[in-house]
């Protein structure tokens, strides 16, 4: 560093002028001025997104955030897969074998989930992240002034609050027939909407029966305000739909067959012919109750990400196919049964997959009208009623499709149970089939504190007020 | 016989010499050294403009026939300031020569202006370009590392282009940037990552490594808060300021160098071979059996799927062998690199133009950089008050990137394949669908992620000198980055991108970043005691940035790779961000019989990224200094050449690295099916501001003995207060952060640098030692605890990215379980149902569990170093030099996030490092590795097993070159100079660390919490190089 211009700026002698400097200092002024109203060199607005004060002020801005709220319900976490990926996982012991190298499904497979197992923490955030959504809809909802969507908006954002919440106290909380859900602990309720952090935010758990109680609130007041149809978005058998489950899962079958009865009889769905038609539809089937929309665009089918084998030369959309079934489960089907094309052997000669979500962009099913039959068929036969068709007739409609023998008579609830469990495997029921019915996970009973997620570590340590779950 | 035809050839130029002088006289004289009076042997002693010369005896005597009219006689000498003395009518000449290791009266270059630097009361590290001419490395960032106390600086992995971790004094945030501003030329430079962040890495990269370093005449380090102060809201991180080489007026010099190197890892990971691990994995499977007692038949398992990854060829007895880890490393990898450059001009107008061209290949396979770079700089004196000038700076560079350390098809990855596993099949091809994980050599051929990028530096500057006293300067700079990242994958590699048919991805980013600089400098003395030197200004800059991808799946074939030939168009946006600052700043110095030093600066900044309620904020320094020396009581010492006692106070800010909206409440458009809606993203906080930092700094300069030892010692002390932090917050709220001004932290440190020239003569030493230790601790948080990495935490009392988690104990004697100690007090419960016991002369008396969730979570170690330090030794002899540098970084830890799976007692078919043969067989046996057992995760939990000690030593350069002597470069037509040199990188490494290379910190994970983490990270290179210098 042995000379600079800086450094040599003085090197060269000069005389003073005084009027010589006037110029320069006037310059300088000028630049001083010019900066004076600086402010506006400062205002630069966001442009990729919106500041909260224009979201919610008007009919328009509280539809977008309805979709919105549809949006994050169908986030890999959530009913984009992972509710019903993970319970499976949970359920499972000869049904599928987890062989992915991801430690969070890994552990949940195992039955040796941690409190900071990453799978299990998204699926609460973005739970509750789309509750808020539902909490900023409902809130505003007074800026709707057409009554018809003002009340199709209300509905819809508590299908979607109150779906979530009977997901998460299914998970999160003990079984609701498993000692008194009234000390039990549930998750916590938030029912308004956060503009602003405060000590308020620390909510403590509901008991998981105060839980259910808001979760067929938000369901009833959805059924009574959504519409019949509804596009893709909820209806009021959207909302009949969930209500059958939850009331199954609290025994109430007298409740449950009401809801799936509800909507048999609506007319408004019908089975499609062949089973595998069902699946890897880009769009809803007749079936179809509800369903996450997945388009190239928007949306995702995280059962595609794990069930769709790498190894089949014949997929076109190969994916990690880390879920693998295994030959105990696969051997329930009989011969004739073409559910069971949908299993296939890999290339490799060793591992099972299933063809349910080969397509990346195929809705994801929540609910469809096979389920409905199969729960109107038990709640009728657990009841000795035959509201809607005898138990037996709704069973052989589900095995007339799948090209089996009518059955003469139903002898026992587990043959529509095993019906159930072959209909709807891997759409993620195996879980809540084994509570509900307290059956087990191999040696585990169906109320061990193993089968109840831990409550994030993160968010123990985020908020105080929370008690974690036994086991953890 | 060579050396006796160079002797003879040059008595010939001798007695040319002789013979054209017709009339000469004879100068005497005898050369020592000024500080003791020591004779010179070997002095050269040339007449300037002539090839007249000759050298000092071993006395230091000589004689020289000059011709009548005399002329100047140029003394010069390796380690000493180089004299000329006019003759005149002097026949006897005696000269006492100077060492040249330290220049008190060196310009350094300080924000707006520069100082000289005997007269700084701040801190400011300096390296000068010469220095890292040759090293070779493909960054500047990395030239430096370990050249300066209070600097560290790491590259997080072996692949090329990516971001550098740089943290002057320690890092001073949790959640904003801890990275310098960097200032080149006078304008704050787009620093940070520019990554797209669709393009699916999340790994950063590092706009500055498109700067071409021979450009570099000086890098200046601010550290200081009197020294950066003057950047106010932009300094608490320290300021970097480089300036690029000016013209030189004279006679147009060139300079053409080549070199070219060839590099390799500095380390590699040992794993099992193939019967290893085909014996290593029956005995888990059998382990497994037993363990689960569930009937399965785990040995037909791991033996059914060892006939599908050898594709059939698997037998006990035969396993097979390959080595996947040599599969990911680059065979021909190295570098090749030619500068050109030109300097000249005359006492009105200089330039300085050169050209580069760098072409880089990795250490990992498929990983390129090539760089082509050209500059102008120019400099008019219009007249003697007016100076206009231009620097100009046009690069492109292309990098072909890897993907990320996390992603299967990352080369590194390569090495959790099962040794028994062929690499390519019977037909030759690489194997596809059999292998245990996507193998990641189909990449080679089947995909691609070239990254173009056009950078220009531009600025144009006009000085007018008002008066004797007062100058004003306007600079414009503008900093524009343009860049295309196009990423490829054909159908070959859909196992691991689900595509087909094919992928293609394009982004393109343009970051317009300029600054207006406007300021006058008054300088005067008073009474020829009072010393004043004043600055003011004000200072606007705005970057905006605009981004745009588009993606397309399901091509026709590989041989269609551009977007129109898409079947379906699955992706694309356009996003746009800005942020701007309009400062004023002032300084000013004073110096009271050159002894008595003050100097006090403020800023105010004004920021777009925050309301209305914080808008401004204002960062004053002061900072006094004592020439000790210079007092009549040191003034006639021998021993004491410089003694100078300094300290500063001062205030810098920082919300870099933070959204450009961060206070907002913000709703983003999301679609579903098709329509569009929208979704919050962010919670408000309109009373966010700036973080604050106090930096305390006292320190000496010191030098002995005529400069000949000198150096500085300092002791600082940083408090950072209103820390921008994102907050966990209860995610029952709908989010799961907030960006708040909570919590404190500081950094205490001491720095100590030594530079010594121990032999002057012949042969020449000298030695240059830094050290520098620094403490960081979180003093407040607010009783929030960040998470980052695997186990990585920001928390109270603790340093920045503390290892916390479970502390493994090692294999349960009794069964092989691994074990944790417990770190609390354990329940009744808990101690009759077994899950916490004691064992007998074990575990220092400590409860244990084999209940991984049971472990109370502890700190296990700091990822940060306690200390680093640099010590280069320099030789010279002859025309030979010769340079060495070692670089300690002493007392941190590392976590090998990827122990889970490549060190995981067999939980699955991962090949596993070859520590893992001390698994537990037997009862009784003590071992820190838990028993083999397929699927049981046994230890595999984050946890202190995978901690490791991070500490190394490196031979991080040496150099040797020579120069032809001057005497034969007479003979070669024109030429000034020819340096033939060698040099190597990171030749030697000394460390404990297991993995690759302990200088690590995997790439997709990076942060300021996630530090000390290595997952598959490309090991650092170790390169040779060989290259030629012509100067003419």
């Amino acid at each position: 560093m042995k000379s600079n211009h800086i450094a040599n700026r003085f090197v060269t002698k000069r005389h003073m002028n005084m009027n010589r400097l006037r110029i320069p200092l006037m310059l300088i002024l000028s630049l001083v001025l010019s900066f004076s109203g600086c402010d506006k060199y400062l205002n630069i607005q966001p442009q990729d997104t919106i500041n909260q004060s224009l979201a919610l002020n008007s009919a328009r801005d509280v539809e977008n955030a309805l979709v919105g709220a549809y949006s994050n319900l169908g986030d890999q976490y959530l009913w984009g897969g992972q509710l019903m990926m993970e319970p499976d996982l949970l359920a499972a012991t000869n049904e599928l074998t987890w062989g992915g190298t991801y430690q969070g499904p890994r552990d949940v497979f195992t039955k040796n989930i941690h409190v900071n197992n990453g799978y299990v923490a998204s699926m609460w955030e973005q739970a509750y992240k789309t509750i808020n959504v539902c909490n900023n809809v409902l809130a505003s909802i007074n800026k709707i002034s057409d009554s018809t969507t003002k009340a199709t908006v209300q509905g819809e954002a508590e299908f979607i609050r109150g779906s979530l919440y009977f997901e998460l106290v299914k998970l999160w909380g003990k079984t609701y027939t498993d000692g008194d859900p009234n000390g039990n602990m549930g998750v916590p309720i938030v029912l308004t909407p956060t503009t602003i952090i405060t000590s308020q935010n620390n909510v403590s758990r509901s008991s998981v029966a105060n839980v259910y109680k808001q979760v067929i609130k938000d369901l009833n007041d959805a059924k009574a305000k959504l519409p019949t149809s509804n596009g893709f978005f909820a209806t009021t058998y959207s909302a009949s739909a969930i209500l059958s489950r939850v009331y199954l899962m609290m025994g109430d079958y007298q409740n449950a067959l009401t809801e799936a009865n509800r909507i048999i009889q609506s007319g408004q769905f019908s089975l499609v012919k062949n089973y595998m038609d069902e699946f890897n539809n880009g769009s809803n089937t007749t079936e179809d109750i509800f369903d996450m929309q997945v388009t190239s665009q928007t949306g995702i089918n995280d059962l595609h990400t794990f069930y769709a084998s790498s190894s089949a030369g014949d997929i076109p959309n190969p994916s990690r196919g880390d879920i693998t079934m295994t030959q105990p489960f696969m051997s329930l089907f009989s011969s004739t049964d073409t559910r069971s094309q949908q299993f296939y052997l890999s290339v490799d000669g060793v591992s099972y997959y299933t063809h349910k979500y080969d397509n990346p962009f195929s809705n994801v099913i929540v609910a469809r009208l096979a389920e409905m039959y199969l729960t109107r068929a038990e709640c009728n036969y657990r009841l000795g009623s035959s509201v809607g068709a005898t138990p037996v007739a709704d069973v052989n409609k589900i095995r007339e499709r799948a090209g089996l023998q009518d059955l003469t008579s139903i002898t026992s609830v587990d043959q529509i149970l095993t019906e159930r469990k072959k209909e709807l495997a891997f759409e993620g029921h195996f879980l809540e089939e084994i509570k509900r019915t307290h059956g087990s996970v191999g040696s585990i009973p169906w109320n061990s504190t193993k089968l109840i997620f831990p409550i994030p570590q993160r968010e123990m340590d985020a908020n105080k007020n929370l008690v974690q779950n036994n086991g953890y | 016989m060579k050396k006796v035809l160079l002797t003879l050839s040059g008595l010939m130029f001798l007695c040319l010499g002789v013979a054209m002088a017709q009339q000469t006289r004879t100068i005497s004289g005898t050369v020592t050294m000024k500080s003791d009076g020591t004779p010179l042997p070997g002095v050269n002693i040339v007449l300037k403009g002539t090839q007249i010369g000759t050298v000092t005896d071993a006395d230091g005597k000589y004689v020289l026939k000059v011709p009548e009219s005399g002329g100047t006689l140029i003394f010069s000498y390796i380690g000493m300031k180089q004299e000329e003395v006019e003759i005149g009518k002097q026949n006897t000449i005696n000269l006492g020569m100077a060492s040249n290791t330290e220049q008190l009266n060196d310009v350094v270059v300080v924000g707006y202006g520069s100082q000289i630097k005997k007269d700084m009361t701040g801190n400011i590290a300096s390296v000068s370009g010469k220095d890292i001419q040759n090293v070779p490395v493909p960054n500047f960032e990395s030239a430096i590392e370990g050249r300066n106390a209070g600097v560290f600086i790491q590259q997080n992995n072996g692949k090329l282009g990516q971001a550098m971790e740089i943290r002057i004094r320690g890092a001073s945030s949790v959640s904003a940037s801890n990275q310098p501003l960097v200032v080149i030329d006078g304008v704050p430079v787009t620093s940070s990552n520019q990554s797209n962040s669709y393009n699916g890495t999340g790994s950063a990269t590092n706009p500055l490594s498109d700067l071409n370093f021979a450009d570099i005449q000086s890098i200046n380090i601010l550290k200081d808060a009197s020294a950066a102060a003057i950047y106010g809201s932009r300094a608490s991180n320290g300021v970097i300021i480089i300036t690029t080489k000016d013209g030189q007026a004279g006679k147009t010099q060139f300079n053409v160098k080549y070199s070219q190197g060839f590099s390799s890892p500095t380390g590699k990971r040992k794993f099992m071979n193939g019967t290893q691990y085909s014996n290593y994995f029956i005995e888990a499977a059998k382990n497994a059996a037993t363990y689960f007692n569930d009937g399965f038949d785990y040995v037909g398992y791991v033996e059914s799927h060892f006939q599908k990854y050898s594709l059939g060829k698997w037998t006990q007895s035969n396993p097979g062998n390959y080595n996947w880890v040599d599969q990911a490393f680059n065979k021909n990898a190295g570098f090749r690199n030619v500068q050109i450059s030109a300097s000249g001009g005359n006492n009105k107008t200089t330039f300085y133009a050169s050209g580069n061209y760098d072409n880089t290949s990795g250490i990992v396979i498929e990983n390129y950089l090539q760089r082509i770079s050209g500059r102008l700089n120019l400099e008019h004196k219009a007249n003697d008050k007016v100076t206009i000038g231009a620097k100009i700076n046009l690069i492109k560079t292309t990098n072909k990137r890897v993907p990320d350390d996390d992603a299967f098809s990352t080369p590194v990855q390569l090495l959790a394949q099962p040794p028994i596993q062929p690499i390519r099949d019977s037909q030759g091809n690489y194997i596809s669908d059999n292998s245990l994980y996507f193998n990641g050599l189909l990449y080679k051929q089947n995909a691609s992620f070239p990254v173009n990028s056009f950078h220009t530096y531009a600025n144009t500057y006009a000085q007018y000198n008002i008066t004797q006293h007062l100058m004003y300067r306007s600079e414009f700079g503008l900093d524009l980055y343009d860049q295309n990242e196009q990423r490829w994958f054909g159908s070959a590699v859909a196992r691991n991108t689900g595509y087909g048919n094919g992928d293609a991805l394009q982004t393109w980013d343009r970051v317009v970043n300029y600054t207006l600089n406007n300021y006058a400098e008054y300088s005067n003395t008073f009474n020829s005691v009072h010393d004043i030197d004043a600055t003011a200004g004000i200072s606007y800059q705005r970057s905006n940035q605009t981004q745009s991808y588009v993606e397309g799946v399901s091509y026709p074939s590989d041989q269609f790779r551009q977007i129109i030939s898409a079947a379906q168009i699955t992706g694309g946006n356009t996003q746009e961000t800005a942020f701007s600052f309009l400062s004023y700043f002032a300084r000013a110095n004073y110096k009271y019989k050159s002894r008595y030093l003050l100097s006090l600066s403020g800023r105010i900044d004004g920021s777009s990224r925050f309301g209305k309620n914080h808008r401004y904020g204002f960062f004053p320094a002061a900072s006094a200094g004592w020439i000790i020396n210079q007092e009549r009581f040191l003034k006639n010492s021998s021993f004491i050449s410089f003694l100078k006692l300094r300290a500063s106070y001062g205030i810098t800010g920082n919300a870099a690295g933070i959204s450009n909206f961060a206070p907002l409440g913000l709703y983003q458009a999301i679609g579903y099916g098709g329509i569009p809606g929208t979704s919050p993203t962010q919670i408000q906080n309109p009373d966010l501001k700036w973080e604050q930092t106090a930096q305390t700094d006292i320190g000496i300069d010191y030098g002995f003995f005529d400069q000949r030892i000198n150096g500085s010692v300092d002791y600082y002390f940083k408090k950072t207060k209103d820390l921008l932090l994102n907050v966990n917050v209860p995610a029952t709220s709908g989010f799961t952060t907030q960006i708040r001004n909570v919590g404190k932290l500081q950094n205490k440190g001491f720095e100590f640098v030594i530079n010594t020239v121990n032999l002057l003569g012949k042969f020449f030493w000298s030695t240059n030692f830094n050290f520098s230790a620094n403490q960081n601790k979180i003093t407040n948080l607010n009783g929030q605890i960040i998470t980052g990495g695997f186990i990585n935490r920001a928390m109270e009392g603790q340093p920045i990215g503390v290892f916390y988690a479970q502390q493994f104990a090692g294999a349960n004697p009794a069964n092989g379980d691994a074990l944790y100690y417990l770190n609390r007090t354990p329940t009744q419960q808990e101690i009759s149902d077994g899950t916490a016991f004691k064992v007998k002369n074990m575990y220092g008396g400590k409860y244990v569990t084999n209940n991984y969730d049971a472990a109370q979570r502890v700190v296990l170690g700091n990822p940060n170093p306690k200390f680093t330090a640099g010590l280069t030794n320099n030789f010279s002899y002859k025309g030979f030099d010769l340079s060495f540098m070692f670089y300690m970084v002493y007392g941190n830890k590392i976590y090998n996030g990827g122990g889970a799976y490549m060190s995981a007692s067999g939980n699955y078919f991962d090949n596993q490092t070859i520590d893992q043969l001390n698994a537990w067989q037997k009862a009784g046996d003590v071992t820190m590795v838990p028993q083999a057992r397929l699927f049981a995760s046994n230890g595999t939990g984050d946890s202190s097993r995978y901690l490791d000690d991070g500490t190394y030593l490196r031979l991080k350069n040496l150099t040797l070159s020579y120069s032809l002597p001057k005497r034969l470069l007479g003979k070669l037509n024109g030429m000034r100079q020819v340096k033939l040199f060698m040099t190597g990188q990171n030749l030697l490494t000394f460390t404990k660390y297991k993995g690759f290379d302990p200088e690590v910190n995997t790439d997709y994970l990076a942060g300021n919490i996630s530090l000390g983490n290595d997952f598959y990270a490309a090991p650092q290179a170790r390169t040779i190089s060989f290259g030629i210098n012509l100067g003419f």
